[in-house]
């Protein structure tokens, strides 16, 4: 039995009524749910609402789930990139107010966006190693547009192909790879142009 | 862009490339292709290079932890269940009653929400006032017999009640028409003595050629209407050309509701 018939198996038990299936795939899925909403939403506090209203929406409609149509992982992120798609047209996580002048986390006494950006030594790989840097990419992530952010998330952190990319965003092939392209130069000239402005 | 190169490739076709190339899928001509145009295109190396760093920027992000309490909030907010450790699979062969629930709890799930509630208790609540003004009360159904029998006994109980009152109400109209019949065989003798009281206005030549309607019946006691010789309206009069043109019903001997009264009263007796 491969994993789509195991988690197929997974969800007929879960609406047959067995909790225990139920929490298994919670188990399974509330991280990976969780990262997309951090990812695309940029706060922790923020993503946890949005993974426990993302389970609940699921958990209503999981009879809805056909085997036939799509794997139950692409069904799942498309659940969750139109409850952030709603949310996001709602403006509640459209906050895009962190400066230059910001720290990351808002610590006082930490490092600002600036600051972090001026060290030049070290090349974009060995910075990504740090733990200041990450949280850079991240603030950086948080600046694309919703289409670019969405399509870079699935790809390059949650390693979907682009059918199911396409599947769940409803667009066409040729339109992810566009868009996943677009999401990565925007993302280096944002930081490239971020550090110019300090230097 | 640079537009097509010595390599034979357009921008647009690097571009449309860009992503199976980072995927480091592209082979044989169409990476070689790929790569002569970059090095003629300095707008495409650009664009590859800016690509290639925000994909590795991207990649090198590691994955967040949750929240320790997000997996039990969910949980608790979906099957109200708190996680376990060890998760116990309940079997298959369990109560009836809990699998009902298993079955129904996604089913209600839309249902089981607070407006629904809010909603139900408010028309419970009118309904319940409606019932009492009026007159119901629920104590009252302690007494219903909900049995076959009980049921079936109430049936002929109610048959028994709407038979009776029909009975008694043909009894009333039954008497009355008896009555009616009595008087109108009274009429005859009133109406011969009154008969020069009407014949009088008559001789009047002055009001010979006076229009009927303007003629008014004179009470005698009796209801006008039933006065079978009784000239001048038409109410009065229409008993007196029934009765002419139909002989036998001058028959006073045995009115037809005499002897339905009879019937009903022998019937009553026995």
């Amino acid at each position: 039995m491969d994993d789509n018939q195991a988690v197929n198996a997974l969800v007929r038990r879960c609406v047959s009524g067995d909790a225990a299936a139920w929490q298994d795939i919670v188990q399974q899925y509330h991280r990976r749910i969780f990262n997309i909403c951090y990812r695309f939403s940029g706060s922790s506090d923020d993503a946890s609402d949005l993974t426990q209203e993302v389970f609940i929406k699921m958990y209503r409609t999981l009879s809805t789930f056909d085997t036939t149509r799509a794997s139950f992982m692409t069904w799942v992120t498309t659940v969750t990139r139109n409850l952030l798609v709603d949310h996001f047209r709602k403006g509640k996580y459209d906050r895009i107010t962190d400066s230059l002048d910001a720290t990351p986390g808002n610590q006082e006494d930490g490092l600002t966006i600036a600051e972090q950006l001026e060290d030049r030594r070290a090349s974009p790989e060995s910075r990504v190693r740090s733990q200041e840097t990450q949280k850079l990419v991240h603030e950086a992530l948080r600046r694309l547009s919703p289409e670019l952010r969405e399509a870079v998330i699935l790809r390059d952190l949650q390693d979907l192909d682009y059918k199911d990319i396409a599947k769940v965003l409803n667009v066409p092939e040729g339109t992810v790879k566009s868009r996943i392209n677009r999401g990565r130069t925007e993302l280096a000239r944002l930081l490239q142009r971020t550090y110019k402005q300090v230097s | 862009m640079a537009g097509e190169t010595q390599s034979g490739m357009q921008c647009a076709e690097v571009e449309a490339l860009l992503a199976e190339a980072l995927d480091g899928v592209l082979h044989g001509p169409t990476l070689a292709a790929f790569e002569a145009h970059q090095q003629g295109c300095a707008t495409c190396r650009s664009m590859v290079e800016e690509a290639r760093a925000g994909m590795s920027l991207l990649q090198a992000l590691e994955e967040a932890e949750p929240p320790r309490n997000l997996m039990h909030n969910i949980l608790a907010q979906t099957i109200g269940a708190l996680p376990s450790e060890h998760a116990v699979v309940k079997p298959r062969g369990e109560g009836w009653m809990e699998k009902l629930k298993g079955r129904l709890a996604p089913v209600f799930a839309g249902v089981a929400t607070p407006r629904f509630a809010m909603s139900f208790g408010m028309a419970f609540f009118s309904i319940t006032m409606l019932l009492g003004i009026a007159g119901f009360r629920f104590g009252d159904m302690r007494d219903w017999d909900l049995t076959s029998k009980g049921i079936r006994k109430a049936y002929y109980n109610t048959e028994a009640r709407v038979m009776r009152y029909y009975e008694n109400m043909r009894l009333v109209y039954e008497i009355e028409s008896r009555v009616r019949d009595l008087r109108r065989a009274a009429t005859p003798d009133n109406t011969q003595s009154n008969q020069p009281q009407q014949e009088v206005p008559a001789t009047n030549p002055n009001q010979k050629n006076a229009p009927k309607s303007e003629i008014r019946p004179q009470h005698n006691g009796s209801h006008p209407g039933y006065s079978r010789d009784m000239g001048g309206p038409e109410l009065a009069s229409y008993p007196a050309v029934t009765l002419a043109t139909n002989p036998q019903a001058r028959q006073p001997s045995a009115p037809p509701s005499s002897f339905y009264l009879g019937g009903h009263l022998e019937r009553r007796t026995a």
